[in-house]
């Protein structure tokens, strides 16, 4: 059942298009990452959304209920600030209660209610400190709890993460998508590391300069990019660029199977083709390229070329492999030496071709 | 010098002591009329959407730059037209025109200097703009804000020149019945009434130094 729907919002600042046509559903209780490199509009959608910019044209409506011309204390979606934005004259409870009070809520009442979200988030006993004396871990902590206090009909995030430390952002990542699962509130997730929407997110919406580039549940996102840009951001990290098959064939070397193989993916077309793949995805033998064992996976492409460098990744190898005019990385288990020939095995599902 | 000049002065029947009790009166009343104007309007011009901002700021500053003599001789004889001349709103108005320059400055700068996330984050969990301006971004505000009234509150106790033509004779301030004094050749009074006046100054000053915030002057020419 949709929840939050976003229709064919516009936004800029001035005269620069921010936002470009968005549209998104969002089911209840569901939890949708919105990725994209720095400056591509992810904060500005949250902020169009909580009311905090006018927005061009275009409807958000949560249930049947239109808030696009709504003031911003009369959305009911609030919002983790990327700097947490607490308030340091207050204690974490009066942080957190603030906008219970702001309804007229009883005393005794938010009492009852800070206390029980100060136990979901894990604050007991940090009530009555002031949210200066936090770590950047519990601030962020109380920012969540003081969001969910209102019991809000969409909470949005903006790079809750990003101000914490690696070890600390991992258990706050698993936390926070516990959280969502038994609380069931409606979210979205602004973040630019993919792996955190992918671990987070029931869907992922990639955004590039203010268009959803596409949007699906992780595994479509990261196995089935549709665009070179998404592939690009989710981290295929080879990438080669020619005009036909046979350019493709001057500047590296196929063997004459991967020839075939490639053959039909390729339609006649006018710009170049770009062609993806992950470099876990990237099989490197040192045998050479008739050896009987490397047929038996028939439905590979198969390039050779010699090793150019080798960097140690702590469970593997990245080997770069010269192949012609083009460098693939590939991972792999063990160390090889400079010069070393060797042929790279990439099974045509790993291929995304644009 | 003897003791017995001291207790003239603060004989409570004395010019000095009603001198000091109009003087603090005037301050306390050009400081509140200074927080009337200087609060909105340093929230209004910290916004930088704020149409003609640096137009406004500037007004605050004009009669600081033109002759004293000059303004204030002219302020008198606009008061004496309203029938201001010789009164206390008088007294008062002129030194709130001298205070605004303090107060409105500083007011901008204490609230420039407080993050306007605050303010939204407030927004965002249902507070209208007014609760959100006295419970979030005042507070916020508030060293500097008390840092202006300590400003406007010491100025206006020294302030002679406009006193002098818009209050005079009917209003006696401190600085007018040191100026007053001197003129008789009663040194020892003139003496006492100066170091009065020098109380006020270092007990604030201190004050000021710990509410002070470097980065609020930093944040003026946002
Ligand atoms: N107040 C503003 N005035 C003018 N332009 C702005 C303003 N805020 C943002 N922009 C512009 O809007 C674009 C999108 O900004 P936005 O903050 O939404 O990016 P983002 O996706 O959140 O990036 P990041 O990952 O760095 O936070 C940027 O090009 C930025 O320069
Ligand atoms: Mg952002």
């Amino acid at each position: 059942m949709t929840h939050l729907l976003i229709e064919n919002l516009h936004a800029s600042y001035g005269d620069k298009v921010i936002l470009n046509n968005i549209n998104l559903a969002v089911a209840q209780g569901e939890m949708i990452a919105l990725l994209g490199p720095s400056g591509c509009g992810k904060t500005t959608l949250l902020n169009a959304l909580c009311g905090f910019m006018p927005i061009q044209s275009g409807c958000i409506s949560i249930g049947d209920r239109k808030i696009s011309t709504l003031a911003a204390e009369k959305r009911n979606i609030t919002m983790v600030f990327q700097s947490y934005a607490l308030w340091p004259h207050m204690t974490v409870s009066q942080n957190i209660g603030y906008g219970l009070k702001v309804q007229k809520v009883e005393r005794a009442e938010i009492e009852t209610r800070v206390n029980e979200l100060l136990s979901i988030v894990n604050l007991e006993g940090l009530q009555d400190e002031k949210v200066t004396a936090l770590s950047g871990g519990q601030r962020q902590r109380v920012a969540l709890a003081r969001a969910l206090a209102i019991r809000p009909d969409v909470l949005v995030l903006d790079e809750p993460l990003s101000n914490l430390d690696a070890k600390v952002r991992l258990n706050v990542r698993h936390e926070i998508k516990a959280l969502q699962k038994k609380l069931g509130f409606t979210s979205l997730i602004v973040t630019h590391d993919q792996e955190e929407a992918l671990v987070m997110a029931d869907r992922i919406a990639v955004l590039n300069q203010g268009q959803i580039e596409q949007l699906g549940t992780p595994e479509e996102i990261y196995h089935q990019p549709k665009t070179a840009f998404v592939a690009d951001f989710m981290g295929a990290n080879n990438k080669l660029t020619f005009s036909s098959l046979a350019s493709l064939q001057q500047q590296i070397s196929l063997s004459s199977l991967t020839q075939s193989k490639m053959q039909p993916s390729f339609s006649n077309k006018s710009t170049p083709y770009q062609v993806f793949f992950r470099s876990e995805d990237v099989g490197l033998t040192t045998l050479s390229q008739d050896h009987p064992k490397l047929h038996n996976e028939t439905d590979a492409i198969r390039i050779l070329g010699d090793v150019q460098q080798s960097a140690f990744l702590g469970g593997s190898y990245q080997i770069s492999v010269r192949c012609g005019k083009h460098t693939i990385q590939a991972d792999h288990h063990e160390n090889l030496l400079e010069g070393t020939p060797v042929t790279l095995c990439v099974p045509a599902g790993a291929l995304h071709i644009f | 010098m003897g003791v017995k000049y001291w207790h003239q002065v603060f004989n409570p029947y004395s010019d000095v002591s009603s001198a000091l009790i109009s003087s603090v009166f005037i301050a306390v009343l050009t400081v509140i009329v200074c927080l009337l104007v200087s609060v909105p309007a340093g929230y209004a011009l910290s916004k930088r959407s704020m149409p003609f901002r640096a137009f406004w700021m500037l007004l605050f500053l004009i009669p600081q730059a033109f002759p004293n003599l000059t303004v204030y001789i002219n302020i008198a004889r606009i008061f004496y037209d309203f029938g201001l001349n010789g009164t206390l709103l008088g007294v008062v108005l002129v030194h709130s025109v001298h205070g605004l320059m303090f107060s409105v400055w500083i007011s901008v700068a204490a609230f420039s200097s407080t993050d306007p996330m605050l303010e939204r984050a407030s927004r965002n969990l249902g507070a209208g703009p007014i609760y959100t301006f006295f419970h979030i971004v005042l507070p916020q505000a508030m060293p500097g804000i008390i840092a202006s009234c300590i400003f406007v509150f010491l100025e206006s106790l020294d302030e002679f020149t406009g006193t002098f033509f818009v209050g005079a004779p009917d209003i006696t301030t401190l600085p007018l019945l040191l100026y007053t004094a001197s003129m008789e050749g009663n040194y020892q009074i003139a003496s006492i009434t100066a170091l009065i006046l020098l109380v006020p100054s270092i007990g604030f000053m201190i004050i000021i130094n710990k509410f002070m915030k470097p980065e609020m002057l930093s944040k003026l020419g946002k």
